[in-house]
């Protein structure tokens, strides 16, 4: 026997989580934009979109956060350090890919100095994925060896069922187990069938791309170029990618007080690797957008065993002239042997 | 023979003859109704060019990366009106000579590429002398109209809701013809005269900030609009900007290649008494 939630009883759900303390967060389209953010009732989620347009990065690294807020006076410098707040969340409705982003960006922001911002958040927070009933020409999770339901990342999945009734219910964590003793009641014990998982053709060879890239030739490749030629150099890639993680710290005030924040950065900017000399080390487009590729799948798993991409294709899906990461992999997976 | 084979063809003979040393147009996308930009730089490759009414984007936005027009050679690029008027602006902002500029030009009439017999910018003054004060699709113009009904503290909070959404990804600004400086304001950073925090404030003075300066010089092709991530409705702004210096001045951006920039000018007339 399996427990299944049934749509009919989500609101109950969500106000169960809620008088257990949580806030509960899921896709909206509020103001022409799909996006997680707080709801009150099952009502106001898209829950029937192939994804958001934003991930849900955006609320455990804050676009701008602040960091310590600083006076300066003739005696002395006062600083007082800004926390993220310990609001218990439960994030209903995620994506497979944007859970699986959570759980490749953890060894980033843990690995030589424990990002408070980062697990304070993460530890307070609850993912509860529905796995994808459908995906676009631009899901590549399979590629990249991750799957339309994939637990990773997850603390519950949630599988469609074949009937469209609700979902049958699969705890991954103990967080995920707590999670579900105060809806134990409006759960029920039933043999339900699930919908099918969309199949989603590999769009390139993993294995072969990474080959490629870790070999040292390939630096210098004219790929590079030719891929990158009507890249305009904007950063939306970045920003709507859910495991990007680069930042910028920046003094915001004047001389006797202001706010010290962490900013996201891109690596597609040209300022990103600006020189105070004014010497730049990646001044040409092509040159930033192989530090991109390069970092997500050489660097990073150099560094952690994984790559710094969940396949959710929002880089192309989203890019102003049609590029992204998946042309780019494409045509190094077809290069001759 | 369909505009697409007619302009293959014209791209060919061009890149051939060496008349020009690249064409730039669109392509096949990721999905059937989406075109992306190619660069075509021997005739053997012209097939990639695809000509449709997906082809929407102002492409005179490549034009002016340092270094491609230095040569002194000619690029030939795929433009619609709006493109056209923005070559004239360039033009008259130093940025290229149009000589160096074939245009490829066409316009979509009921779904369909339709062909624009001019190859230079100065052979469409009638046709931009016809368009000008044309405004926004209906639909566009109903929000405009929308905007204009509200009260100053509803349309702030309009915008505010908006703006809250950028990311300060600067999608509009790259994609945009107009925004060719080398180094934007907001990437000033000695001194750091623009917060670069995404706040709602700094979303602020990043969007009015580029506002102003594409006051008098946005074609309205819409590029910003169509690549904003977040889906702010920036063409709105832009549209109102314009039909502040039609109205005012009697300026419509892109008109010719010596048409003076309408907020870079005076004269000595002028009955403000801040001009001299």
């Amino acid at each position: 026997m399996t427990r299944i939630l049934l749509n009919s009883r989500l609101d109950e759900c969500l106000g169960a989580w809620r008088s257990a303390g949580f806030s509960v967060f899921a896709p909206v389209k509020r103001a022409e934009l799909t996006r997680f953010d707080e709801v009150q009732k099952a009502a106001e989620m898209s829950l029937d979109i192939v994804m958001p347009e934003r991930t849900i990065k955006d609320h455990f690294f804050l676009q701008t956060e602040p960091l310590i807020k600083y006076t300066i006076t003739k005696q002395q410098i006062d600083t007082e350090e800004m926390v993220p707040p310990e609001r218990k969340r439960v994030f209903f409705g995620v994506r497979p890919c944007d859970a699986s982003g959570l759980d490749i960006d953890d060894p980033l922001f843990g690995w030589d100095y424990k990002d408070d911002y980062w697990f304070k958040r993460r530890d307070n927070s609850v993912i509860v994925t529905i796995a994808c009933a459908k995906a676009d020409d631009f899901c590549m999770c399979t590629s990249v060896g991750l799957a339309p339901d994939t637990a990773k990342g997850s603390d519950l999945m949630l599988h469609p069922l074949k009937d469209g009734r609700g979902w049958l219910v699969v705890p991954h964590t103990d967080r995920g187990k707590a999670l579900l003793e105060p809806v134990a009641g409006m759960l029920q014990e039933e043999a339900a069938e699930t919908a099918p998982v969309p199949s989603i053709p590999a769009k390139f060879d993993l294995e072969r791309v990474t080959a490629w890239l870790a070999s040292p030739e390939s630096f210098e490749s004219p790929l590079w170029r030719e891929v990158s030629q009507r890249c305009i150099g904007c950063g939306s890639c970045t920003f709507l990618c859910p495991t990007c993680h680069c930042f910028d710290i920046q003094d915001e005030g004047d001389t006797y007080s202001g706010i010290r924040r962490k900013n996201w950065d891109s690596c597609s900017f040209a300022m990103f690797t600006m020189h105070t000399s004014g010497h730049n080390p990646r001044n040409t487009q092509s040159t930033r957008w192989r530090q991109r590729i390069m970092h997500k799948f050489n660097y990073y798993r150099g560094k952690f065993g994984v790559n710094s991409c969940s396949g959710c294709g929002r880089c192309t899906r989203q890019c102003p002239v049609d590029m992204g990461i998946t042309e780019t992999l494409q045509e190094i997976s077809n290069l001759p042997k | 023979m369909g505009l697409q084979e007619q302009y293959r063809k014209e791209a060919a003979e061009l890149l051939s003859s060496g008349e020009v040393k690249l064409v730039i147009g669109y392509g096949e996308g990721t999905t059937a109704d989406r075109r992306r930009p190619v660069f075509v730089r021997s005739a053997e490759l012209v097939s990639r060019l695809v000509l449709d009414a997906s082809g929407v984007a102002n492409l005179s936005a490549y034009l002016v990366p340092e270094g491609l027009l230095s040569d002194g050679k000619k690029v030939a690029v795929f433009l619609k009106p709006d493109g056209v008027r923005s070559i004239n602006i360039l033009a008259a902002e130093a940025q290229l000579d149009p000589g160096q500029v074939v245009i490829l030009g066409f316009d979509i009439e009921g779904g369909q590429p339709t062909p624009l017999p001019g190859r230079k910018a100065s052979d469409y003054a009638p046709l931009i002398e016809s368009l000008k004060g044309s405004g926004l699709s209906p639909e566009l113009q109903a929000e405009a109209d929308r905007l204009e009904q509200m009260g100053a503290a509803e349309r702030f909070e309009y915008w505010k809701e908006q703006f809250s959404k950028c990311i300060k990804c600067y999608a509009c600004r790259q994609v945009c013809p107009m925004c060719y400086c080398r180094r934007c304001i907001v990437d000033v950073n000695q001194p750091q005269w623009i917060n670069t925090s995404s706040h709602t404030l700094g979303n602020f003075e990043w969007n009015i900030i580029r506002a102003f300066h594409l006051a008098g010089r946005c074609v309205a092709c819409g590029g910003c609009d169509r690549s904003c991530p977040v889906n702010i409705p920036l063409r709105l702004i832009n549209h109102r900007m314009a039909k502040e210096a039609l109205d005012t001045f009697g300026h419509y951006a892109g008109e010719s290649a010596d048409q003076k920039p309408v907020l870079a000018t005076f004269r000595q007339d002028d009955p403000e008494t801040f001009i001299l």
